[in-house]
């Protein structure tokens, strides 16, 4: 009774764990009413997030964590998992368990029991279970495992009411210690001694379960040998360990820790066997069938490039006509402010700072919309471990992994999550690969760049030269990939272990959510980030404010006239209202410090205003766009007729279609921004964050000299 | 025999994995122990990675991942071959009993 009322008024901390791709998000979205990212792919989650809920008085505090196959952790995302586990003393686990692929599941459950936290068993995807025919008889699997079990639907919610209840009977009963499995006479005559002996410290045993650490000695887990090293007596039991382990292995004629798994599954198996009926056999399977095409062993690959090829053609096909709306609708609204605002410098901030520069950036919204929720549903059916299969041999050649296609992937929306993606890998040396050539997936702020320069100096071949940067981004990264592995990076190829999921149809409100999100964030940066530089950069090509004098302006007429001895006078005066706006332009701050780094981008073929827009692109790549606004339509704004920025970058004899394509190149290759930087850092240290920076700026300068001098040579010859 | 050996279609049960530390621990980890049963579903080709289903569920692993399990053929392996041969793809029969009863 006590033990019930203290279970009760407390906040229980739980955490969620289980095999990757388990449903574990889908449940803790369900259970908390979060909207984390889900996806049908093994290692979508690769941090851990907390969210609560109340129910009669009681606050569930839920952890949702990244998946493992096993307490033995490999890669990054697992050891955040396990350690949470281990160290932070959950009061109790949900081990959401995939009903369709059960044994394998229960591997998990096992290894949880032994710690001696109260375990209930979330019997998820239900539905796919029945649907297969797979008959799981809860309540006496339970029994069999002393452990409480629920069956749940994620998606729906189902289930999760009893998953509460059964979440409240645990908490109050106390841990199932007493349940662990058995590993049969051999084993456990090894274990028992070990047992003995780490438990004989109270204070250690109270922070680790002995018969947890015990099995984990057998299993040879180097953390288990780390955790160890507090004990008094570690070098003694560290002995015990070593000679169990080769009594064992020579009665066995094989390694302990495969012993252990091998104790486990039969284990399982026994237990499945006697609560879970196969009521039916599928002849005929979904999966099976699409695999057959996209799987196979000729398509795969081509099937994979004209996903790709699909993905970004179709956002361009879609987005024209919204971007078109978009577009004439900040028109209208910069010709009503410059109607309604006397002239003067508010009038300039409003049309040229915020209307040029952050209305230009919203205008692609729609394309970074298409993106996402093309990416995402790529994502929620199950592509991607597809992508993994198809590519594995390529990436393979140039020294990255199946398992580098989906961060990569992940990059062309944002490099950000992208570059944590990467985490699922499991050597060091393939993740820094991975993570080092992710920048150059173009990434959807980088789009609108592309976009822009395409329309203006391509306007034939828009979509295919936007294609080309991204398949040159694609080719850079392999290229990269492969210096970068034969140089600072060395090493054996590391294995390749995935699962392979089935099809699955996209929750569409899951996918709506996710590109919600990702609108939203875009939406914001242009309020924020993008707003607040669009604002900056005008004051700084607007003061200090200097006008040309007459004589000045005389002496241009004058030239101007020479030149051109047949021009009208309104074109003379065209041209002195552009020459003025010219001078005071490069007389502002924003002048001064563009002449002064356009010393470094001139062997690009970059004026002063395009040297300025790119390294303004590092607070978010979107702020080039709104810088080029604000630097091309200075110029306009007395003329009192709006024009589109691609019109004015047409115009403007700083650009030829060879620098455009140039700029794009740049912009593609140097490096991301301030935010992917962060996370590179945070990833990998500052170290690689210099190199990375280094290598980026370096090759991207490099490219663009190539080709502006190349292209030149050919243009004139 | 090893799974690599197997054509796309055959099933297998494992006799061991011989493979170092990590990987071998991590191939038991997901199923692949002694007597399980499972099937190659493709691969291989030009050698590309593998997709072989063990205990019901589907795993990708590449060739020298599969060179290091050993495996006892279960039925006809050549009859597989012959099947994939005359370009009939695997037979889904084959690979079906490895669900959750062995
Ligand atoms: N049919 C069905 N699908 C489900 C269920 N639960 C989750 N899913 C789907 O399974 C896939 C994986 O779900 P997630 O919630 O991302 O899985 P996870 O365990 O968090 O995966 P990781 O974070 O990668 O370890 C998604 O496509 C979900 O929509 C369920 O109960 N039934
Ligand atoms: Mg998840």
């Amino acid at each position: 009774m006590r033990n019930d009322m203290q279970g009760f008024t407390k906040t229980l901390k739980i955490a969620l764990a289980g095999n990757p791709n388990a449903g574990k998000t889908t449940l803790f979205n369900a259970l908390t009413g979060a909207h984390h990212k889900v996806g049908n792919y093994p290692g979508v989650t690769v941090e851990k997030r907390e969210g609560s809920v109340r129910r009669g008085g009681r606050e569930y505090r839920f952890v949702d964590l990244p998946g493992i196959y096993s307490l033995t952790a490999y890669s990054i995302d697992e050891v955040v998992a396990r350690d949470f586990i281990l160290d932070e003393a959950p009061d109790l686990i949900v081990d959401v368990l995939d009903s369709t692929n059960l044994e394998r599941n229960l591997f998990l459950c096992l290894q949880f029991q032994e710690l001696g936290i109260p375990v209930v068993g979330a019997l998820n995807m239900s539905d796919e279970a029945q649907a297969k025919g797979i008959d799981i008889d809860e309540k006496a699997l339970g029994a069999v495992l002393g452990l409480p079990m629920a069956k749940t639907v994620g998606p729906k919610g189902g289930g999760i009411d009893r998953l509460l209840d059964l979440i409240d009977e645990a908490a109050g009963a106390g841990d199932g210690a007493d349940k662990t499995i058995r590993y049969g006479s051999e084993v456990e005559d090894r274990l028992e001694p070990l047992e003995r002996l780490i438990a004989s410290d109270a204070r250690f045993a109270s922070r680790f379960p002995p018969r947890w650490l015990a099995v984990k000695l057998l299993e040879k887990d180097a953390k288990a040998y780390e955790r160890l090293a507090d004990h008094p007596k570690a070098a003694e039991i560290g002995r015990l360990a070593k000679s169990s382990i080769d009594w064992l292995e020579k009665h066995y004629a094989k390694d302990a820790e495969i012993v252990i798994s091998e104790q486990r599954y039969g284990y399982i198996h026994g237990a499945v066997k006697e609560s879970v009926r196969i009521v039916k056999k599928p002849n005929f399977s979904l999966t099976e069938s699409i695999d057959k095409v996209i799987m196979n062993r000729f398509l795969a690959l081509p099937i994979f490039v004209a996903v790709l090829w699909g993905v970004f053609k179709l956002t361009f096909a879609l987005g024209e006509y919204p971007m078109a709306w978009f577009e004439s609708f900040f028109g209208w609204v910069s010709e009503l402010a410059l109607a309604a605002i006397p002239e003067g410098f508010l009038r300039s901030l409003l049309v040229d700072g915020i209307i040029g520069g952050v209305g230009g950036v919203f205008s692609f919204v729609p394309l970074i919309v298409i993106l996402f929720f093309l990416l995402s549903i790529l994502e929620d059916v199950g592509y991607m471990s597809r992508a993994a299969f198809a590519t594995d041999k390529v990436l393979h050649a140039f020294g990255l992994h199946g398992q580098s296609v989906f961060p990569m992937m992940l990059g062309f929306g944002c490099s950000v999550p992208a570059i944590m993606a990467a985490r699922t890998l499991k050597s060091r040396r393939d993740r820094i690969v991975t993570i080092l050539v992710i920048p150059f997936m173009s990434c959807g702020a980088k789009l609108p760049v592309h976009v822009l320069f395409a329309a203006a100096f391509f306007p034939k071949r828009a979509s295919e030269m936007v294609m080309l940067i991204y398949a040159i981004g694609v080719a850079l990264s392999l290229v990269s990939a492969w210096a970068l592995r034969k140089t600072a990076l060395r090493g054996d190829p590391t294995p390749f272990v995935m699962e392979l999921p089935p099809y699955r149809a996209p929750t569409l409100r899951g996918v709506l959510w996710h590109v919600w999100e990702k609108t939203w964030h875009y939406v914001k940066k242009a309020g924020t980030v993008i707003l607040a530089s669009a604002i900056l950069i005008w004051a700084i090509t607007s003061f200090p404010v200097s006008e040309p004098s007459e004589a000045e302006l005389e002496s241009l007429a004058a030239a101007f006239s020479a030149e051109h001895p047949e021009a009208a006078p309104e074109e003379l005066e065209a041209y002195l209202e552009t020459a003025a706006a010219e001078y005071s332009l490069e007389r502002s701050a924003a002048g001064s410090i563009g002449k002064f780094i356009e010393p470094a981008f001139r062997p690009l073929g970059f004026d002063w205003k395009i040297g300025v827009a790119s390294v303004t692109g590092f607070a978010a790549k979107e702020v080039v766009v709104s810088t080029l606004g604000i630097l091309y339509r200075v110029g306009t704004e007395e003329s009192e007729e709006s024009e589109s920025l691609r019109e004015a970058l047409q115009r403007d004899s700083g650009f030829t279609p060879l620098i455009a394509f140039v700029f794009m190149l740049f912009t593609l290759v140097i490096p991301p921004c301030f935010a992917a930087l962060a996370t590179i850092r945070s990833e990998l240290g500052w170290k690689w964050l210099g190199f990375a920076f280094a290598f980026m700026l370096g090759l991207g300068w490099i490219l663009g000299f190539a080709v502006f001098q190349i292209g030149s040579v050919l243009a004139a010859s | 025999m090893f799974v690599s050996d197997a054509p796309a279609g055959a099933s297998f049960k494992v006799k061991r994995v011989l493979l170092d530390k990590e990987v071998g621990k991590r191939l038991a980890d997901m199923g692949f122990t002694e007597g399980a049963e499972g099937a190659v579903v493709r691969g291989g080709f030009l050698r590309g990675p593998f997709q072989v289903r063990i205990r019901g569920y589907d795993i990708l692993i590449r060739r020298s991942e599969a060179a290091g399990i050993e495996v006892e053929p279960v039925g006809d392996w050549s009859a597989a071959r012959d099947a994939r041969g005359r370009g009939r793809g695997f037979r889904h029969g084959h690979g079906r009993g490895c669900g959750c009863s062995e």
